[in-house]
């Protein structure tokens, strides 16, 4: 089977300026991959070309297969996406709103799947409104009825929580997962890494407009961080010698293991007993951790 | 390979999104040629007119009354059809329907039949209060000669300008622009373009030149069709509107590959 996305040496300039550099990944067919980036490293400027707002200056995109510059209708029948950007529709209540976006896909009744993602998405009562006179967070939530209108097999959903309370935030990733079980294939930026540790099955580091990291999470966060392992032990014993501890002060004593390291083997070298043991604590490494390693090792 | 549903929907449904847009201020656009065709018809037609005669004998008011129409008709195709695609940049509603599966010659039909539909009702309206004048004045309405060939050249003049209303809006990069091309092109050409007299009147180099004024042969044309009488050969001018119909086409389709997309 195709990859859901397989971007492949993609360059976008505008005027001298390079917002996306030679980069080059693919999404896997039911994956959540995230796109992780400071503010201008360019996840904003590739999504506008998979989803043909913008042109590439070089590269390839493709959708299941389908090359978007080749065959724009095809994929854009595949795909939904949430813009950054919230757009108002003047005239037209959310209803309308949904109903001729469907309709630009090629759909002219649904308002069956219509009223499920406003009911999904709690604009149900809302409906009859314009998008002036919803809130911020309702505004960004209609974008996602209408990124889905269609039932994409790929979402692109670019920073879908900005301005989203945190109650939100939690039945919209809810959501997300569901679509996920429902054979959708989902790419997604956001500045809240805690989450994208969460959802992601991998994950991509963009920075000045090229890929600095691909890969699952969990093995990011694995080769990136350490495990910070604080012992606190019933009597105060000499002083240790482990090339991993950090700190001893009588008897608290901290080590800083790999990722991939156990903490049973740690203890082995230490000849610590455990029964001396009166207290642990392991902190893991998290995707915030690996993020600003991958960043600072650049800089 | 399309899919059928994309043939024929997308367009439908940009079609009608055009329509209602235009219906939801209703008032305002039948209001507005109701009050800027009965200035005219008053001030030119009846004040102006009085003291105006026209080498075929006809009543000036009759000889105003296409002109207006089509006049009308050209300026709410493009205004709609402009602010159509100005309003969507401002709200960032034209990247809708670039990520959605519509093709750029739907997008163009869809937009230029939304406009030529508002464009018909004015026209309509501004025949009907013309018809009033007319009762008043003359006593009697006017008949329309050939009402086939009335309604090509609405519909071929109207869709037109509707195409080039898209294609100024593309390539605007403020409303300032827009305004510009309305007030620096558009207007003198419409008002020069033989509204309110016959070229016959102007000397002969500037005949000439009114030759070079693509609205002249639509204005001629339904003058022509209602009036029976024009200034160039009603063929002429019907072959001349289709020419330009496909010139105002080819510059939209252009204007939609190469203009703007992006939000203001
Ligand atoms: N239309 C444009 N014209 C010129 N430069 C642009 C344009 N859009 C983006 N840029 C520039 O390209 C770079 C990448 O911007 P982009 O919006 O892709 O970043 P981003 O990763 O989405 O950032 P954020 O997290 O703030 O959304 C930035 O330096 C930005 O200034
Ligand atoms: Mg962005």
């Amino acid at each position: 089977m195709a990859d859901a996305l397989e971007i492949l040496n993609l360059v976008k300039k505008y005027d001298s300026l390079i917002a996306v550099n030679d980069v080059t990944f693919n999404v896997k067919p039911g994956e959540i991959f995230g796109l992780l980036g400071p503010n201008g490293a360019g996840k904003t400027s590739l999504i506008s070309t998979i989803v043909t707002v913008e042109k590439p200056t070089s590269g390839s995109v493709k959708i299941f297969g389908t090359d978007v510059s080749v065959q724009p209708r095809v994929t854009k029948s595949m795909t939904g996406i949430v813009p950054q950007e919230i757009v108002n529709h003047g005239f037209f209540n959310i209803e309308e709103i949904l109903t001729f976006h469907s309709g630009y896909f090629g759909i002219r009744n649904n308002k069956t799947q219509i009223h499920f993602l406003l009911h999904k998405l709690g604009l149900f009562e809302h409906r009859h409104k314009r998008v002036k006179q919803l809130s911020g967070g309702m505004k960004r939530r209609l974008l996602i009825a209408k990124a889905l209108v269609h039932q994409p097999k790929l979402l692109i959903l670019d920073e879908p929580t900005a301005g989203v309370d945190i109650e939100l935030r939690q039945s919209l990733w809810e959501f997300v997962t569901e679509l996920r079980k429902s054979g959708v294939t989902i790419l997604l930026t956001t500045h809240y890494l805690e989450e994208a540790e969460q959802l992601c099955d991998r994950v991509g580091i963009i920075h000045q407009g090229r890929l600095r990291r691909v890969g699952p999470t969990k093995e990011l966060i694995d080769e990136f961080t350490q495990r910070n392992i604080n012992l606190v032990l019933s009597k105060t014993t000499g002083s240790l010698t482990n090339k991993y501890l950090t700190h001893q002060d009588q008897n608290k004593v901290s080590f800083q293991i790999p990722s991939t390291m156990k903490v049973g083997e740690l203890l082995a070298q230490t000849q610590l007993n455990v029964s001396d043991i009166v207290d642990l604590q392991i902190n893991e490494g998290s995707l915030e951790d690996a993020f600003r390693r991958v960043l600072g090792g650049v800089e | 390979m399309i899919q059928q549903e994309l043939r024929w929907t997308p367009f439908l449904l940009l079609f009608w999104r055009e329509i209602r847009r235009f219906m939801k201020v209703v008032v305002q656009t039948v209001l507005a040629p109701l009050i800027s065709s009965s200035l005219y018809l008053l001030i030119f037609g009846i004040s102006l007119g009085k003291s105006i005669d026209l080498s075929s004998g006809m009543s000036y008011l009759a000889f105003l009354i296409p002109g207006l129409v089509m006049m009308g008709c050209l300026n709410n195709a493009f205004s709609n059809a402009s602010s159509s695609v100005v309003g969507s940049k401002f709200a960032g509603e034209l990247e809708d329907y670039k990520i959605s599966p519509l093709s750029h010659s739907q997008i163009i039909w869809a937009l230029s039949l939304g406009g030529v539909a508002r464009g018909l009702m004015v026209a309509t309206i501004t025949f009907f209060v013309g018809q009033i004048f007319c009762y008043i004045q003359l006593g009697e309405m006017l008949s329309v000669k050939s009402p086939l060939l009335l309604v090509f050249f609405l519909l071929v003049g109207g869709i037109g300008f509707a195409m080039m209303g898209l294609s100024v809006a593309l390539w605007s990069k403020t409303f300032d622009h827009l305004s510009a091309f309305g007030s620096f092109i558009l207007l003198p050409l419409i008002y020069l373009g033989g509204v309110f007299y016959s070229i016959d009147t102007l000397p002969v180099f500037w005949q000439k030149v009114s030759m070079f004024n693509p609205i002249l042969y639509f204005i001629n044309g339904v003058r022509y069709s209602i009036l029976g009488v024009s200034d160039v050969n009603v063929w002429f001018a019907a072959l001349m509107s289709l020419v330009l119909l496909f010139v105002f086409y080819i510059l939209s389709i252009y204007s939609f590959n190469r203009g703007s997309f992006q939000r203001w």
